[in-house]
């Protein structure tokens, strides 16, 4: 007879998920970790050894989605796994459909909320921090809070969360919430990165020369023609930029 | 091998699981990590230069789908290093500024070259996954937990190698950038705020949208701080 998840399995969801990502590869993408942080979920609800390796195996198979709100389908997932351990539940290939319906929207939300916006803000403040108090570690500190806080509380709370609400999870009430989210990064970032462009041209009120208020604002220029095409890559100019200016000083001070 | 630079190598390894293996906590940032970097070598004004840069370079450098992207959590930890490694003992502040320059280069051609790395510990791990699926269908339950602490020993150790190549070159390299310093910290001066606006620029982008009214809330935040800055400075 299979149990029902506890408390302890979730957070024991929530702890290997944060390995959801250690074997990612271009085949089974995160297949492996998906499989690595159920597995204490299926432990307890299939204590017969052979069905429990069989169910473990067939979770091995291609799994990919944002990994902060990976957890969320952990936790519906485990849901589903409870009910078909229990013999109320589909079989292989409906899980395969639920997994791959989670997977792909909630890689839509949380690329838009994690990737596009949140992580970008929080580089925003790291460096607004840093540049205004350049001999401190508070830099560091404001970017690894603004994004880690966040990210480790739906990492952990997610599982509990999708556990609870089961595949429903993606209501349009969740959704609106994260989008709403997105639009307030957005103008939160164009805010820090207003204050952090004023602070690069004249931090503690000092301005600095012409010539490199001239270069922050060509910087910022060709930044945004070149954000217009996604190749070549950001890297790729400025490591250009960087060669040019290389020549440039040594035919100045040759 | 002093304490700074076995420190360095274990940043290596761990901002490389932090980038995609373990948690993704944003630890492996090159800000976090040059933070971390200036602590251990007692110089924060060359690991902050350092850092800001690579950092503002690689916020919009993003993990999406399946995409490989730049490896700033090892680029960020090998450019801070080099940095500090060159200018350690250095009693010049050009000196100091030519590393920062230097280092900066070599986090973002780290980064660059970590691309074909980070492809080949993927097809690695490809092989990890079917074995892995292999033994459990065989009935060997503990093949799970041993394929996840294979893939996380290869990032770390990756990590580890790409941040003890760096530091090796940075001192065969530190008397030339020495010898060059003069010239090179001249480039640096134009080159950061360059980069530091190019990478503003990014960011701006991430977060306009194409909406005018968002950059209406740039304009008007950046009009409204230099006026505070500038005339509420003493």
């Amino acid at each position: 007879m299979s149990g029902r998840i506890d408390r302890k399995t979730l957070f024991a969801m929530g702890l290997r998920a944060n390995l959801l990502q250690a074997a990612w590869n271009f085949e089974r993408q995160q297949g492996l970790g998906w499989a690595f942080a159920l597995a204490p979920a299926l432990d307890r609800l299939y204590p017969e050894r052979s069905e429990r390796l069989e169910r473990l195996a067939e979770h091995t198979a291609y799994f990919n989605t944002q990994p902060t709100l990976a957890s969320i389908a952990l936790g519906a997932a485990a849901r589903v796994e409870e009910d078909r351990a229990q013999g109320r539940g589909g079989d292989a290939a409906s899980m395969a459909r639920l997994k791959s319906a989670l997977g792909s929207t909630l890689a839509a939300l949380g690329d838009r909320l994690f990737w596009f916006s949140l992580r970008p803000f929080a580089a925003a403040v790291g460096v607004l921090v840093a540049m205004a108090m350049p001999r401190h570690g508070w830099g560091a500190l404001a970017l690894w809070s603004v994004y880690a806080l966040p990210h480790l509380s739906l990492r952990f709370g997610g599982v509990r969360w999708g556990y609870e609400a089961g595949p429903a999870v993606l209501s349009g009430a969740f959704r609106e919430r994260l989008e709403a989210a997105v639009r307030w990064l957005a103008v939160l970032g164009c805010v820090v990165l207003g204050v952090a462009f004023a602070w690069a041209l004249a931090p503690g009120g000092e301005p600095r020369p012409i010539a490199v208020q001239c270069a922050l604002a060509v910087g910022l220029g060709a930044g945004l023609l070149t954000a217009q095409r996604a190749r070549p890559s950001p890297t790729r100019w400025a490591l250009a930029f960087g060669a040019v200016g290389l020549i440039l000083a040594w035919r100045t001070h040759g | 091998m002093s304490f700074a630079v076995v420190g360095t190598l274990v940043v290596g390894g761990l901002a490389a699981l932090d980038g995609t293996a373990v948690a993704q906590t944003l630890a492996s940032q090159p800000l976090v990590t040059a933070t971390l970097l200036g602590f251990l070598w007692g110089d924060w004004s060359t690991a902050m230069a350092t850092g800001t840069v690579l950092q503002i370079m690689a916020a919009s450098t993003l993990p999406i789908g399946a995409r490989t992207p730049e490896d700033y959590s090892v680029g960020g930890v090998v450019g801070a290093g080099v940095a500090l490694i060159i200018a350690a003992g250095a009693p010049f502040e050009h000196v100091r500024q030519a590393a920062s320059l230097v280092g900066v280069m070599a986090g973002m051609i780290t980064a660059s070259l970590g691309v074909p790395l980070l492809r080949w510990q993927r097809r690695r791990n490809e092989g990890l996954a079917r074995w892995c699926e292999m033994e459990l269908r065989a009935g060997r339950e503990r093949a799970l937990g041993d394929a996840q602490w294979a893939a996380v020993t290869l990032a770390f150790a990756l990590g580890l190698a790409a941040a003890a190549a760096g530091l090796g070159l940075a001192r065969w390299a530190a008397p030339l950038v020495e010898r060059e310093s003069l010239r090179l910290a001249g480039a640096w001066h134009l080159l950061q705020p360059l980069w530091l606006g190019f990478g503003f620029a990014q960011l701006l982008h991430a977060f306009l949208q194409r909406r005018l009214e968002r950059a209406g809330v740039f304009v008007a935040a950046l009009v409204g701080a230099w006026l505070v800055i500038v005339a509420g400075a003493p």
